[in-house]
């Protein structure tokens, strides 16, 4: 407070968190992504097999349903490869971003002195991989927690430790 | 004697009478169905065995009661600085609450208490809701008494910067700083929560109907003599009557509901919180910090602007969603002077209007389509299938006018107010809502844009809070960004704590 002024600000003077370049998953995590849409797709197509065997009413247009289900299939896998290369995140000196979202892209940012406390959790599929996941809360409820997965599990332990640090910091 | 909380102690002995009436009424709650059914069933039971077993149930509610209150001591831990409580007569239970994780106190008294002459004191905390506190019967003074000292944590910072405070507390300043008056409390009560007031009616209206229809059959209400009477021309003289007779009932429950619940609301400045004290039957006083204050709303209608009476709702930090409602606190009917000097202590000075910020024309069109387009397409579709009725389209036609003037209400009063150290959120159709948060209150910052909206330059913004978030759709995306990042910088740099 000793060299207390209070000059007009220029809004466009100010780190802009638009112009920061993010962080790619590991593209490891992306094989996770499949496999867990391969277990998915073996469930429920072994549903569908059960469906079209014992339901005779839906018999005759069994072709429509087994198309349907492989578009249905297309679409998801692409939609999970936009997410995965739309997923970033980036770790400023005050604050730790993360982008999100294929229709709509939602950029989230934490200033550290708002963190609580910060979590790591790997998946039995990530592990595999030896990728875990960050979870970074806040006091603002569960919409502005940040998850990010597909970190290497080293690097996360390194993030983790950096978060904790920069908690420890500002608590002093 | 009564300042000493170091030693565990008990609750006030008369106590023991409360906690029997409340043992009662619980386990009455659960086997009032079961009393119903045995008194029905056993007609042939003397009437000395009877009276035996009631007065032996009585006897074990009175037990279990005094065995509650014997095993329940709370103490502070002056070292440990927590709070203590022990509980339980099979499970015992041991709940220390740090002081400084205490959120609230409040001093309540329910219409059994006021006989007796007893409060009971609650505190909440930032943490789960399963650690809140409830201590059942104490006299007022240990009451107050008690929440001084829990709450002394907080109390300690501001003294120490200066003295005159320090002095201020020793002569127990209590000076009246709001206090709302039963006129506003009626203006209040005859020009607010017509729609609430109207589903409280109508789910009144409707469980008594389905009681009515169980209890004599299907018969008290002949319904071919109802669907004839309708028919009659009749309805077109009922219909206003009916209507005007619902809007009086509304007001009057609603009126009633707040005298009872706000009658003789006052606002008292205590160690730089505010303590607020209100109700007919059950006084309940609440204490406010100003530090844990997030977000700031008061609505007003058109009628209430006129009248120069508006409800102000404060939250505080919580910890999941679930508790929002119960820990924002209402102050009904104070007018826009009171207001400002509320928002002066809950701030320190008064906020600022930035710049504004409107949404785009999308927003309307967005909305008339969820609630007017999909609900016609809807209609139309099965409009084939049913009896063509006409009033049915009559209905349609007020309900796409009704609604669409909503939503155009609704989109003109959005409006978001951008400025370094306040945002302000103005919102509603009929109540016009402003919510108010302080920047250094900002726990994190997302910013959404559809794919197709990045050429438009609209976007949208939330800014989460501890005690809920503020969102705005569809505005100016470069203004949205400049201010996120001008908000960082505010809330880095500055480092001011949140709560």
């Amino acid at each position: 407070m000793e060299n207390f002024s209070n000059e007009t600000i220029e809004t466009a003077n100010f780190p802009k968190f638009e112009t920061v370049v993010f962080t790619k998953l590991h593209s490891n995590y992306w094989k996770v992504v499949l496999i867990n849409l391969f277990v998915f797709f073996i469930i429920s197509s072994v549903g569908l097999c059960f469906a079209l065997f014992k339901i005779e009413e839906i018999q005759g247009s069994k072709w429509q349903f087994i198309i349907g289900f492989l578009v249905l299939i297309l679409l998801m896998v692409t939609f999970a490869r936009i997410g995965f290369n739309k997923k970033g995140f980036a770790f400023r000196n005050h604050d730790v971003l993360f982008r999100q979202g294929i229709i709509a892209t939602s950029t989230i940012v934490i200033p550290y002195n708002r963190i609580q406390h910060v979590a790591l959790e790997e998946g039995i599929i990530s592990r595999l991989f030896g990728l875990a996941k960050i979870k970074v809360f806040t006091a603002g409820g569960s919409n502005s927690d940040i998850q990010i997965p597909g970190i290497m599990k080293e690097e996360a332990e390194n993030i983790k430790q950096l978060l904790m640090g920069k908690i420890q910091i500002q608590l002093q | 004697m009564i300042s000493n909380f170091n030693q565990p102690q008990r609750q006030n002995i008369i106590g023991v009478l409360v906690l029997f009436l409340d043992t009662i009424r619980h386990f009455s709650r659960a086997l009032f169905p079961l009393i119903l059914v045995s008194l029905i069933k056993i007609k042939s039971l003397d009437i000395f065995i009877l009276l035996l077993i009631l007065f032996l149930i009585l006897f074990v509610f009175a037990t279990i009661a005094y065995l509650k209150y014997y095993n329940f001591t709370f103490f502070l831990d002056q070292e440990k600085q927590e709070f203590v409580i022990n509980e339980g007569i099979l499970t015992k239970t041991k709940t220390a609450i740090q002081l400084q994780k205490i959120q609230q106190v409040n001093i309540k008294q329910s219409f059994i208490q006021k006989l007796i002459g007893v409060y009971s004191l609650e505190v909440d905390t930032a943490g789960t809701n399963n650690q809140e506190i409830s201590i059942k019967a104490i006299s007022h003074l240990v009451a107050l008494d008690l929440k001084s000292k829990l709450l002394e944590n907080d109390a300690l910072k501001p003294i120490f910067i200066d003295e005159k405070s320090k002095i201020n507390r020793e002569n127990a300043t209590e000076s009246a700083f709001v206090k709302i008056s039963f006129f506003s409390l009626l203006k209040i009560g005859i020009t607010s929560n017509y729609i609430r007031s109207f589903f409280i009616l109508l789910a009144f209206l409707f469980s008594a109907f389905e009681n009515l229809n169980q209890i004599f059959g299907e018969k008290t209400i002949d319904k071919r003599k109802i669907d004839g009477f309708i028919e009659h021309s009749l309805m077109v003289d009922v219909i206003p009557f009916f209507l005007v007779l619902l809007l009086s009932v509304i007001i009057i429950l609603n009126l009633v509901r707040i005298i009872f619940r706000y009658y003789n609301f006052n606002i008292t400045i205590q160690n730089h919180s505010l303590l607020l004290s209100f109700g007919l039957l059950n006084t309940k006083t609440t204490i406010l910090n100003p530090n844990k204050v997030q977000i700031v709303s008061f609505s007003s209608n058109y009628f209430q602007k006129k009248m120069n009476v508006l409800e102000m709702k404060i939250k505080q930090a919580t910890s999941g969603e679930k508790e929002e409602a119960k820990v924002a606190i209402e102050i009904p009917g104070c007018n826009n002077l009171e207001k400002e000097a509320i928002l002066k202590i809950v701030f320190g000075k008064n906020p600022v209007k930035g710049i504004e910020l409107r949404p785009n024309f999308r927003k309307l069109g967005f909305s008339i389509f969820l609630t007017i387009i999909l609900p016609l397409i809807f209609y139309l579709m099965i409009k084939n299938n049913i009896k063509e009725i006409e009033i049915v389209n009559y209905l349609v036609l007020i309900y796409i006018i009704f609604v669409g003037l909503i939503e155009y209400f609704k989109y003109k009063n959005n409006k978001l107010f951008l400025h370094k150290d306040y945002i302000i959120k103005q919102s509603g159709a009929w109540d016009i809502k402003n919510e108010i948060i302080a920047t250094s209150k900002i726990q994190a910052i997302t910013t959404s844009q559809l794919f197709w909206h990045k050429n438009l330059n609209i976007g949208s913004v939330t800014l989460h809070t501890a005690g809920g978030k503020i969102d705005f759709q569809l505005g100016n995306f470069n203004k949205i960004k400049a201010f996120k990042n001008l908000w960082l910088y505010e809330i880095e740099f500055s480092n001011v704590n949140w709560m």
